[in-house]
C-alpha cells in the first residue's frame, strides 16, 4: 500500500510540474499581454510599455520567468494577480469555494435523483418505468447544458417573474440568499448529471439481477428489499464513488458559461476573465489548483478502490 | 478500472455475424430506428442542404428581423433578416462536420500514439501517460478558449482545439485496449512463429482495439457537440456568416424574451443530434457487446 | 487672490486671457437638486467589468466609468464641449497659448483624509506625463513642458507648443489628483483597487473579481450637499440575457445597455422607465493604409462609397442612434462638416465600382475584416457589411478575433480592415490628433501618414479661436472624407433602464457613469 501510495504521489507531482510547465508556455503563447491592453488604442508610447513590461517582470526571458514563479509556488506563494494587485491564492480559492459548492450540490441532486430513478428503471428493466425513465435520461443527456441554463432563467423570468439574486453569498453567511442564487444552475448542470447517474445506476441493478447468485437468492424467496440492499447496492457502491469523482473533476472545471448566465464568481468564470485580460498568475494559479484538485480526487478513489476491493490490488 | 479482458473478447468477434446481429437487436430495440432515422436525415442535411431548403442561410434582410416562425420562415428570422431555418439546415454541415472531423483527428492520433504506448510501455508509456494527464486535467472549454486563442478563430483552428480536448480519452482507451491485447495468448503466439512487431501490432492488435474506440467516438460525440456549441456562445467559434448552431444560439441571447426563437431551434438542434448519435452509439455498443 | 499678486509671481506684465473665473462651483456634473432626498442604495448592472480601477495605468473604458466617481482631474468634461472646472476653481491662459495658470480649489479633502494642495495637483500631473511611468494618457499630456506652484492654490502649466484642449486634457479619463508621493511606492498601484485616494462624491468599499464594485458616499466630499446616494453598487454580469432578466425582474436599479434594441425587450414592463440620451461613442470601419490592397486611396473611396451606414446601423443596433459623416453625432453640431458635404458618400455603387477597376480590381477583390469577440454589434454588421461590399465585387471575409489579440494587432499597426468601437471626450482635439496625426507626435495606427492632415491637426491643437478652429478642423474632415483611413459609420445613442425609484440619472454622452453623482432615489 505505501508503495503503491509513493508511486502515485510521484506520478501526481511530475503530472503537476508538467501541468504548470504547459501552462505556463500556453498562455505566454497567446498574442497580447497585459501591457497591450492596459496601454490600449491609446499609449502606443515605447516608454511606457518599457516601464509597464518591467514593472510585470515581462522584459525577462520566459524561462527565468518560469523558474522564478515556480520558486515561489514551491514556497506556497502563487503570486499577486497582475490587475487586482491581490494575492493569487485569494482569488482562486474564493472563486473555488463557489465552484466546490456548485459541485457539490450538483453532485447531491444528481444522487438524489438519478440513483433513484436508476433502481427504478433497472427493477422495472422493459416495463413503462423503465421507459420513462430511460426517455428522460435521453434527453437530459443531449440536451447542453447552458442551453438548460438559459431556458429556465428565461422560463423562470417570464413565466413567474423570479430571477435569482446576483450577488453570490456564502451558504454560511447567508443560506436563503445562497440556496436561491444556486438553484437554477444546479438544476440546469444537475438534470445531465442525473441522468449520468440514473443510466450508470440502472445498467448496474440490470447486470446483478442478472447475476446467478442474485437470481438464486431471489428464487431462494429472500425478501427484494434484503436482495436488493446485500448484494445489488453493495456491488454498485464502489463503481458510484468513481463515478462521482469523474463527475466532480467535471464540474469543478467545465462550468464557466454556466456562472457566467448566472453571475456566479466561481473558477471558471475568474479563469476566462483571467485569460481574457492577460492575467498570468491568475491564469497559472487558478489551472494549477484545477490540476492538483483533480488529481487528489483520481487519487482518493484509486485508494478508496484498493482499499476496499481487494482484487485490483493485483494490477 | 474497466475489464479489459471482456472487452477484448468482445471485440474479437468477427464482422460478418455483425449485420445478423444488427437485425435483431433493431427488433429488440425499437428506439434504435428512431436513432438511425435522426442520423440519416442529418447525413442527408450536411449532404445536400438545398433539398431541405430553397432560401439562402447567409441572405440578409435587414427590413425582415426577428420574424417570428410562420409558413414563409418556418423557424422564424434573426436580427438581420436570415431565415433561422437556413441557417441549421445549412449549419448542420459546419457544426456537425468540425464535431466529426475533430473526433476523427483526435481518435486518430490518440488511439494511434495510445496503442504504442500500451503495446511497448516502458518510456513511451511514462511521457505519454503524463502528458495525457495533464491535458485531461485542464478544464475543456478553458482549454478551448487558450487553443482558439493562439490559433485564432475559424472552422480548421476550432476542430483543432477540440480534437486536443479529446485526445486524451482515445489514447487512454487505445492503451488500455493494447495492454490487454499485449497479454494475451496470441501474441506471443505470433512472436514465436517470428511475425514482426509492427505486423503483429497493426495486424491483430489493431484490429481489436478499433471497436473500443469507435465506441468512445459515439460516447463523447455529444459531449464534444456541446463543447463546440459552447465555444460558439462565447464568440470563439465559427466566424459569420458562417451558418453554426452555436453561433446562432449564441447570437439569439441578446433576443431571448423578444424572439426566443432564434435560441430555441438551434438547441432543439444539438438536442436531437446528440439524442441520435447515443441511440446509435448503444446500438452499436449492443452489437459488439452481445457476441 | 488677486491677480496682480500672482502675475507679479509669474514675472509677467500683462496680455492675460481671463476665462470661467467666477464659475459657480456647483455646475460640474450639472446642476444640483434642490431637496433632493438623501441617502439610499442604487445597484447597477453592467456587461464589463473595470479589470482595474487605477486611472494611472488603465486605458479600459470600464475603468473610466466608475473610476471618475472617486477621482476627480482639475477640470469636467462638461457635454458642451467647454471643460468646467472641477478640482480648480478657474484658469487663466496667456497670450501666446503657453501657460495656463489654474486656481486649485480649496477646502477639498483626500478619501485619506489629507487636504489637497497644488502640491498634490503638481506630483499627479507630472507623473502622468512622464511615460516611464507607463500611462496610456502620458500622449496626451505632452505639450507640457513644467508644472509649477508658486503657492498653495495655484498651479502653473508650461507648455511648449500652444494646446487649445489642455483644460479638456486635465479632465476625467486619464489621470486624477491623488495625494503627493503616492506611487513612491511600487505596490500602491495595486492597492487602489482596495482603498480609493481620490477627492470623489465617492470612496471604494469593496471591489470583487467577476461580482461587484461597491461604493460608499465620501462623508467629506467637497461639494456641499453632493452626492445624494449612500451607496452605489455595480454588478458585473457577462451575459446580456442575465443583464435583461435582471432589470425585469428589478434586481438591479439602473443599466446603460449596451446594445440599445436591446430595451425593446423591456418595452412595457411595469416599473422600468426607457430613457435615450445622444453619444460621443462611434462605430468606424478602419482602413490601415499599408495594407497591400487597401493602400491604394481608390479602394478607400470606393469601400466608403459602397456602404449604406443607414442598413448597416438598423443592422447593428436598430434605429437607437445617428449615422455620422466625419465625427461623432454628439460633435457633429459644433465641428462636423455639413453631412450633405461630406464626400464619397454611399451607397453610390456605380461610383464605387468605376474607382474599384480604375485601381484594377475591374475583377473583384478578397478582403478580410476583422471583428472583435464579445463587440455584439460587430456580429450583424460584418455579414450586412459582406452583403454591400459584394455588389461591388469585394469578396469579405469575417474574422472573429479575441480583443487581447486584437488591441496587440491594432498597437502594432497591423489592423488590416476592421471595425472598431471607440468614444471620446467632447473636443476634436482629443479626438482626432492621436489617432490619425502622423508618427511621432501622433500614434497613427493606420499608418495614414496624411501631411496635409497632420498639419491641420497641428493648427487645430494650438488654434483657441473657437471660429478658426472649426474652420481647420472641418477642412481636416474633408481630407478625412476623400482619404478615407476612416468610414465613420454610427453613433448609437445610451439607452438607459431605470426602475421607477432612480431619479435625475442623466447620462454623460461619453458613456460614464458621471450621472450618479447627481442621481438620488426615491
Amino acid at each position: 500500500m505505501a508503495h503503491y501510495l509513493i508511486k502515485r504521489l510521484g506520478a501526481a507531482l511530475m503530472t503537476a510540474l508538467l501541468a504548470s510547465l504547459l501552462v505556463f508556455l500556453l498562455v505566454r503563447a497567446v498574442p497580447g499581454d497585459i501591457v497591450a491592453q492596459m496601454l490600449g488604442q491609446a499609449g502606443d508610447d515605447a516608454a511606457a510599455e518599457r516601464a509597464l513590461r518591467r514593472f510585470f517582470g515581462l522584459d525577462q526571458p520566459v524561462w527565468q520567468q518560469y523558474l522564478s514563479w515556480l520558486g515561489a509556488v514551491l514556497q506556497g506563494d502563487l503570486g499577486t494577480s497582475w490587475t487586482r494587485g491581490t494575492p493569487v491564492t485569494d482569488m482562486v480559492l474564493k472563486a473555488f469555494g463557489v465552484t466546490l459548492q456548485l459541485g457539490l450540490f450538483t453532485l447531491a441532486f444528481a444522487t438524489l435523483l438519478g440513483v433513484p430513478l436508476g433502481m427504478l428503471a433497472g427493477i422495472y428493466e422493459g416495463r413503462w418505468p423503465d421507459t420513462l425513465v430511460q426517455a428522460f435520461n435521453l434527453l437530459a443527456l443531449s440536451a447542453p447544458v447552458f442551453w438548460v441554463g438559459l431556458m429556465t432563467l428565461i422560463g423562470a423570468s417570464l413565466l413567474f417573474f423570479w430571477s435569482p439574486p446576483l450577488v453570490y453569498r456564502p451558504f454560511a453567511a447567508a443560506p436563503t440568499q445562497n440556496l436561491q442564487i444556486m438553484l437554477l444552475p444546479v438544476l440546469s448542470l444537475g438534470l445531465l448529471q442525473a441522468a449520468a447517474y440514473s443510466q450508470f445506476v440502472r445498467q448496474a441493478v440490470v447486470s446483478a439481477l442478472h447475476q446467478d447468485y442474485v437470481r438464486t437468492a431471489i428464487a431462494k424467496g429472500l425478501r427484494t428489499r434484503v436482495v436488493f440492499f446485500k448484494h445489488i447496492l453493495r456491488n454498485i457502491l464502489i463503481p458510484l464513488v468513481t463515478f462521482m469523482g469523474l463527475i466532480l473533476i467535471q464540474i469543478l472545471g467545465g462550468v464557466v458559461i454556466i456562472e457566467s448566465l448566472f453571475s456566479l464568481p466561481g473558477l471558471g468564470r475568474l479563469l476566462l476573465t483571467a485569460i481574457q485580460t492577460r492575467d498570468f498568475p491568475v491564469v497559472q494559479g487558478g489551472l494549477l489548483l484545477i490540476v492538483g484538485v483533480a488529481m487528489a480526487i483520481n487519487l482518493l478513489v484509486d485508494v478508496l478502490y484498493h482499499v476496499i476491493d481487494p482484487r485490483t490490488r493485483a494490477s | 478500472m474497466t475489464d479489459m479482458c471482456a472487452d477484448r473478447e468482445a471485440a474479437g468477434t468477427p464482422c460478418s455475424r455483425w449485420a445478423r446481429r444488427f437485425g435483431r437487436s433493431l427488433r429488440r430495440h425499437p428506439e434504435m430506428a428512431f436513432g438511425f432515422a435522426i442520423i440519416a436525415v442529418l447525413l442527408a442535411m450536411v449532404a445536400v442542404p438545398g433539398a431541405f431548403t430553397a432560401r439562402s442561410p447567409i441572405a440578409i434582410d435587414v427590413a425582415k428581423g426577428l420574424q417570428p416562425p410562420s409558413a414563409e420562415h418556418w423557424f422564424g428570422t434573426d436580427d438581420i433578416g436570415r431565415d433561422i431555418y437556413a441557417r441549421l439546415v445549412y449549419g448542420a454541415r459546419v457544426t456537425l462536420g468540425t464535431v466529426a472531423g475533430a473526433l476523427a483527428l483526435s481518435a486518430l492520433f490518440g488511439g494511434l500514439c495510445g496503442l504504442i504506448a500500451g503495446y511497448f510501455g516502458r518510456w513511451t508509456d511514462l511521457v505519454g501517460g503524463r502528458l495525457v494527464d495533464v491535458v485531461l486535467s485542464f478544464p475543456p472549454i478553458i482549454l478551448g478558449v487558450v487553443i482558439t486563442g493562439i490559433l485564432g478563430t475559424g472552422v480548421g483552428n476550432l476542430m483543432l482545439a477540440l480534437s486536443l480536448v479529446y485526445l486524451p480519452v482515445f489514447y487512454r482507451i487505445a492503451r488500455s485496449g493494447a495492454i490487454a491485447e499485449a497479454a494475451c495468448t496470441y501474441v506471443e503466439a505470433a512472436r514465436a512463429l517470428g511475425y514482426g512487431e509492427a505486423r503483429i501490432l497493426f495486424g491483430h492488435v489493431l484490429r481489436n482495439v478499433v471497436p473500443l474506440v469507435l465506441v468512445q467516438y459515439m460516447i463523447l460525440f455529444p459531449l464534444a457537440l456541446q463543447i463546440q456549441a459552447a465555444l460558439g456562445f462565447l464568440g470563439l467559434g465559427v466566424p459569420p456568416p458562417t451558418p453554426d448552431w452555436g453561433a446562432v444560439l449564441e447570437q439569439g441571447k441578446n433576443y431571448l424574451m423578444f424572439a426566443p426563437w432564434i435560441s430555441l431551434f438551434p438547441g432543439l438542434f444539438i438536442l436531437v443530434s446528440a439524442l441520435g448519435v447515443i441511440l446509435v452509439g448503444r446500438a452499436v455498443q449492443r452489437m459488439i457487446d452481445t457476441a | 487672490m488677486g491677480k496682480g499678486r500672482r502675475n507679479a509671481a509669474l514675472g509677467m506684465a500683462a496680455g492675460w486671457v481671463v476665462a470661467w473665473l467666477a464659475w459657480a462651483p456647483a455646475s460640474a456634473y450639472g446642476p444640483p437638486v434642490d431637496g433632493a432626498p438623501l441617502g439610499g442604495n442604487l445597484t447597477i448592472g453592467s456587461l464589463v467589468e473595470p479589470p482595474a480601477l487605477d486611472p494611472f495605468h488603465q486605458a479600459a473604458d470600464a475603468r473610466i466609468a466608475v473610476s471618475l466617481l472617486m477621482y476627480q482631474g482639475l477640470m469636467y468634461e462638461d457635454p458642451s464641449g467647454a471643460a468646467q472646472p472641477l478640482l480648480a476653481t478657474g484658469y487663466e491662459v496667456s497670450d501666446d497659448g503657453l501657460t495656463y495658470i489654474f486656481t486649485v480649489r480649496e477646502g477639498v479633502t483626500f478619501h485619506t483624509g489629507a487636504a489637497m494642495t497644488a502640491a498634490d495637483v503638481k506630483y499627479s500631473y507630472d507623473y502622468i506625463r512622464n511615460p516611464d511611468n507607463g500611462s496610456p494618457g502620458a500622449r496626451d499630456f505632452n505639450a507640457i513642458d513644467a508644472i509649477e506652484t508658486p503657492d498653495a492654490t495655484t498651479v502653473v502649466f508650461r507648455l511648449n507648443r500652444p494646446n487649445a484642449a489642455l483644460p479638456m486634457t486635465l479632465t476625467n479619463k486619464y489621470g486624477a489628483v491623488v495625494p503627493a508621493g503616492y506611487f513612491d511606492d511600487d505596490a500602491a498601484r495595486n492597492r487602489m483597487n482596495v482603498e480609493s485616494v481620490g477627492t470623489g462624491p465617492f470612496k471604494l468599499v469593496s471591489f470583487q473579481p467577476n461580482s461587484l464594485l461597491g461604493l460608499a458616499r465620501f462623508e467629506d466630499y467637497w461639494e456641499d450637499g453632493a452626492p445624494y446616494l449612500d451607496e452605489v453598487t455595480f454588478l458585473f454580469m457577462p451575459n446580456a440575457a442575465s443583464l435583461l432578466v435582471a432589470l425585469r425582474n428589478q434586481r438591479i436599479d439602473l443599466a446603460v445597455l449596451g446594445r440599445p434594441q436591446d430595451s425593446e425587450q423591456l418595452a412595457g414592463v411595469p416599473g422600468l422607465e426607457i430613457t435615450r440620451f445622444p453619444s460621443l461613442n462611434h462605430k468606424t470601419l478602419d482602413l490601415d493604409a499599408n495594407h497591400p490592397v487597401l493602400s491604394d486611396v481608390r479602394v478607400r473611396q470606393a469601400i466608403s462609397l459602397a456602404i449604406d451606414k443607414d442598413e448597416l446601423m438598423r443592422a447593428a443596433i436598430g434605429d437607437y442612434g445617428t449615422t455620422i459623416g466625419t465625427i461623432v453625432a454628439g460633435m457633429q453640431d459644433a465641428w462636423g462638416l455639413p453631412l450633405d458635404q461630406v464626400p464619397f458618400q454611399g451607397p453610390d455603387i456605380a461610383a464605387a465600382k468605376a474607382l474599384l477597376a480604375e485601381a484594377g480590381y475591374a475583377d473583384g477583390v478578397d478582403l478580410e475584416l476583422a471583428t472583435i469577440i464579445g463587440y455584439d454589434w460587430m456580429d450583424p454588421a460584418g455579414a450586412t457589411l459582406a452583403q454591400q461590399l459584394s455588389e461591388v465585387g469585394i469578396t469579405l471575409g469575417i474574422n472573429k478575433v479575441e480583443l487581447g489579440v486584437w488591441i496587440s494587432n491594432f498597437r502594432s499597426r497591423q489592423m488590416g480592415f476592421t471595425f472598431n468601437d471607440w468614444g471620446t471626450s467632447p473636443d476634436p482635439h482629443l479626438l482626432f490628433y492621436r489617432h490619425y496625426h502622423k508618427q511621432p507626435s501622433g500614434a497613427d495606427f493606420r499608418n495614414w501618414n496624411n501631411d496635409d492632415a497632420s498639419a491641420l491637426l497641428a493648427q487645430g491643437q494650438a488654434t483657441a479661436d473657437f471660429a478658426e478652429r472649426q474652420r481647420i478642423y472641418k477642412a481636416f474632415q474633408e481630407i478625412f472624407a476623400t482619404s478615407v483611413p476612416t468610414v465613420m459609420l454610427f453613433s448609437p445613442d445610451w439607452v438607459v433602464v431605470t426602475t421607477e425609484r432612480v431619479k435625475n440619472y442623466v447620462q454623460h454622452p461619453t458613456g460614464w457613469y458621471f450621472g450618479l453623482i447627481r442621481a438620488y432615489v426615491e
